[in-house]
């Protein structure tokens, strides 16, 4: 909340370290845009994170967390047509999840600047997969623009605005995780005002793309991309740097490790730097190549960039070596890093590396192993808990289709309870799939913010078709694996609106599911235990989905209001003269509160880390764990 | 050597999701930006938070782009808790500086017995194949002598200040804490630091 005041400050000049998230944040109020409409996706969160807390500060100016990306575009989709300027913000799956209005947005076009910010994921720190948005511009033919660090993400960001209005087309502002979660020095420029309301006028012949609309409309289309083109040859965003035989094509994030790599060899290359990556530069890039006689491309993941210099080359029949993934030289997974772009540049230019990375890596390879630290649910949460009681229901016999959210780390011993998961909404669709063609009992859970973002549809098909399916709604009262941001069933709007929230229970039952229950995942383990049990017997005797929403907020957000109150319940402790060593709650739960005394083997709490949940307690045989003022 | 390994100065700071390790990046980027300095950020978030282990990484000089830290490139590591210490121990130049905070917290592994925690012999051997430098103290319980165990990363913050590296000032780093955090906090936090650089001071 600190840092959403800090950027709405009115002080051009002022240069404060910044994410490249909060500084696209900031330069939504630089570029004067009235509408942002978003999903939270890790690596983008923070944009929507810190605007929402900005919004209620701006004038004329609407953010929403809309229930899916989807429904994120539509709205910020037409609020471009009506002629305001909008953006719309996800993750790379997430585009998956909006792509199909953000084909025919490309058709209608915009009457105002629109940017679709579009975070990608390389070594999948955060996410499913790590597919290449890149082709989303390619294949739809919007123009894409892709920043290299936290400095461009806001200046850049301010020129696709322009471009966007130049052509009325949407730009997709491509980032990644290095550029999105990287801080760096950002200077503040003036902050633009925005128009209260606009008239909407109809022309149903360009914006509605029944097939005469979109016959037409699809030669416009081509012809846009380009006159982008000629903006994007002449663009100051598209530029080389450097002097030398050797030629590099880059960008993005990229461009940071091709400068560094050069700096520490010490090589001599000019670097052309593609800051408009589509529609390409093509007469730029056909000069570059013809240039020099060998020419580098430098990107990561898939070969975009390398195959536009290909093709540019067998076109133009330009004779030049071009060298990428092609021939493996540099690979097609994973982020990259200076030390991956010197080697290749190496190997390329017949050097040596200026550290000698062999040596480290065999020295690490002979180190012995380590214990893992896997990311875990935390201490005190409610997921533990719950999934602790399907399991013991169901014996661990049960197929667990599980969905998006921090309760896929339910995949880990002990609790294992993470089957099979494709995509946001897949826990209740999968379900049904494994309903139909196995005779195995199905528990599947899903999240609260990704029930109201995917899985209502699936619910309605499954209550339609009659699938026997057991669903565990794991409500936590907030998104919490992105950061504790606010959905449908909240109450809380983007701006920071109290309104009515929607009752699960109530959605459940109104698309027709029979057998809906509420919970406490904290009030008892054995009651837990004994209505998953209830839930499976009716799901299979009744061949029908039915439902059980485990209601508890998430152990985070309970930590930070008992902060927040200095109210706090007694502490737990386990009774050294009663533990019997037996490690049940170490080996049942896995808390991260919880470790063994090395010289006894008896179970401790750890007071530092342990949210107070209680559950352990009744995982004890013993009834060893104890309440400080318990009676 | 090249300008890249002489004139920037990278730091890699590794520890468990819930210490504060970004949050220390971000003080002590702030208080590198105070003094003048060219820097970068570079963080992970989401999956990492949850109680797993976290790196993160400031790079400081004229010459820096990105944010990453590779292999036998980092000035100085800074370890919350042991194992996390050698787990990124890979990154530290030959001569690299090695701060470590020598309090344990096992991971689940080591609970369920799934797994070894190594011993303090074992770990120390483990860095000093990697680099001769080595700093080690409980910046946990300097924590809890300055008023709270969440002023860990503030330890570690001064322990950063107190070995010199990366040229930031004492005055930088105070103003950084006094502008990252509410008032309340103030006092804890910058007794924090200050025994966090007493310590390395009286280790080096």
């Amino acid at each position: 909340m600190a840092k959403a005041k800090e950027l709405l400050e009115d002080s051009p000049g002022k240069k404060i370290l910044l994410l490249a998230n909060e500084a696209i944040a900031r330069g939504v109020l630089e570029a004067g845009v009235r509408l942002v409409a978003l999903y939270p996706g890790t690596p983008s969160s923070e944009i929507g994170n810190n605007l929402t807390f900005m919004a209620p500060h701006i004038s004329d100016f609407y953010f929403e967390f809309s229930a899916n990306e989807k429904v994120a575009l539509e709205v910020a989709g037409a609020a471009a047509v009506a002629g305001v300027r909008s953006m719309m913000v996800c993750k790379g799956p997430g585009l998956n999840v909006a792509a199909d209005p953000f084909f025919s947005l490309a058709y209608v076009g915009v009457r105002a600047g629109m940017v679709i910010v579009v975070a990608d994921d390389p070594s999948m720190w955060s996410s499913q997969n790590e597919n290449d948005s890149r082709y989303y511009a390619l294949m739809g033919n919007t123009l894409m623009m892709e920043p290299a660090d936290p400095i461009e993400a806001k200046s850049m960001l301010l020129d696709a605005y322009e471009l966007s209005e130049k052509v009325g087309l949407p730009v997709l502002f491509r980032t990644t995780t290095r550029v999105n979660h990287t801080r760096a020095p950002v200077e503040f420029g003036p902050i633009r005002s925005r128009p209260k309301t606009v008239e909407f006028t109809k022309d149903p012949l360009r914006f509605v793309p029944v097939p005469a609309v979109a016959r037409k409309r699809h030669p416009w289309l081509l012809k846009q991309i380009e006159t982008a083109r000629e903006l994007s040859e002449k663009s100051p965003l598209n530029f080389t740097l450097g002097k030398g035989d050797l030629g590099i094509v880059t960008s993005g994030v990229s461009y940071n490790y091709v400068l560094e790599a050069l700096d520490v060899l010490g090589v001599k290359a000019e670097v052309l730097k593609l800051g408009i990556t589509h529609p390409i530069p093509e007469r730029m890039l056909s000069d570059f190549l013809r240039k020099h006689k060998t020419v580098v491309v430098v990107e990561e993941l898939e070969p975009f960039l390398e195959t536009h210099a290909r093709r540019l080359a067998q076109l133009h029949e330009i004779s030049v070596k071009i060298i990428g993934k092609e021939q493996g030289q540099f690979p097609r997974v994973y982020e990259y890093s200076t030390r991956i772009v010197a080697e290749a540049l190496c190997k390329i230019a017949n050097c040596n590396t200026p550290i000698n990375w062999s040596e480290i890596d065999e020295k690490v390879a002979e180190l012995p192993e380590l214990p893992p630290r896997p990311p875990l649910l935390c201490a005190g949460c409610p997921h533990r808990a719950t999934y602790f009681a399907i399991r013991t229901a169901t014996r661990g016999k049960a197929i667990y289709p599980s969905d998006i959210g921090c309760y896929t780390l339910s995949i880990a011993p002990p609790l294992e309870t993470a089957d099979i998961l494709f995509d946001m909404g897949s826990s209740i669709t999968t379900a049904c799939g494994l309903a139909e063609v196995t005779d195995q009992d199905i528990v599947a859970t899903i999240g609260d913010s990704t029930f109201f973002a995917s899985g209502l549809a699936g619910l309605a098909s499954a209550v339609y078709n009659q699938h026997r399916i057991c669903l565990v709604v794991l409500d936590n009262r907030t998104t919490a694996m992105t950061g504790h941001q606010p959905h449908p069933g909240t109450g809380l709007t983007g701006m920071q609106k109290q309104v009515p929230p929607l009752d699960i229970g109530d959605a459940c039952r109104g698309l027709g599911v029979k057998y809906v229950k509420t919970v406490e995942p904290f009030e008892s383990i054995a009651g837990l235990v004994a209505e998953v049990r209830e839930m499976v017997k009716w799901a299979r005797e009744n061949h029908s989905p039915a439902v059980l929403i485990s209601k508890e907020p998430c152990a985070l957000l309970t930590a930070a209001d008992r902060r927040k109150t200095g109210e706090f319940p007694g502490r737990y402790y386990v009774d050294q003269d009663v533990c019997n060593a037996c490690k049940r709650c170490l080996n049942r739960l896995s808390c991260p509160a919880m470790y063994m005394n090395p010289d006894t083997e008896k179970a401790m709490i750890d007071e530092a880390l342990c949210n107070l949940c209680g559950t352990c307690v009744s995982v004890c045989p013993q009834g060893a764990i104890k309440q400080e003022g318990a009676k | 050597m090249s300008r890249i390994t002489s004139d920037t100065v990278s730091v890699a700071i590794s520890g468990v999701g819930g210490q504060g390790v970004l949050t220390l990046a971000e003080v002590l980027a702030k208080a590198a930006l105070n003094d003048g300095f060219n820097v970068r950020v570079g963080e992970i978030h989401g999956m990492a938070q949850r109680g797993g282990h976290v790196v993160c990484t400031v790079r400081i000089g004229d010459n820096v782009h990105g944010p990453i830290v590779d292999s036998g490139t980092a000035n100085l590591l800074v370890g919350f808790e042991p194992v996390e210490t050698i787990r990124e121990i890979e990154l530290i130049k030959t001569d690299g500086l090695v701060i470590m905070s020598s309090h344990v917290q096992y991971p689940v592994a080591v609970s369920m017995g799934k797994a070894e925690y190594p011993s303090e012999e074992e770990i120390r051997s483990i860095v000093r194949r990697f680099t001769s430098r080595i700093i080690e103290f409980d910046a946990f319980k300097l924590a809890k002598d300055a008023g709270s165990t969440r002023a860990l990363n503030m330890v570690m913050l001064g322990a950063i200040i107190g070995a010199g590296i990366t040229g930031i000032t004492q005055e930088s780093a105070i103003h950084a804490i006094r502008t990252s955090f509410p008032q309340r906090f103030e006092e804890i936090n910058v007794k924090a630091a200050t025994s966090g650089m007493e310590a390395v001071r009286k280790a080096s």
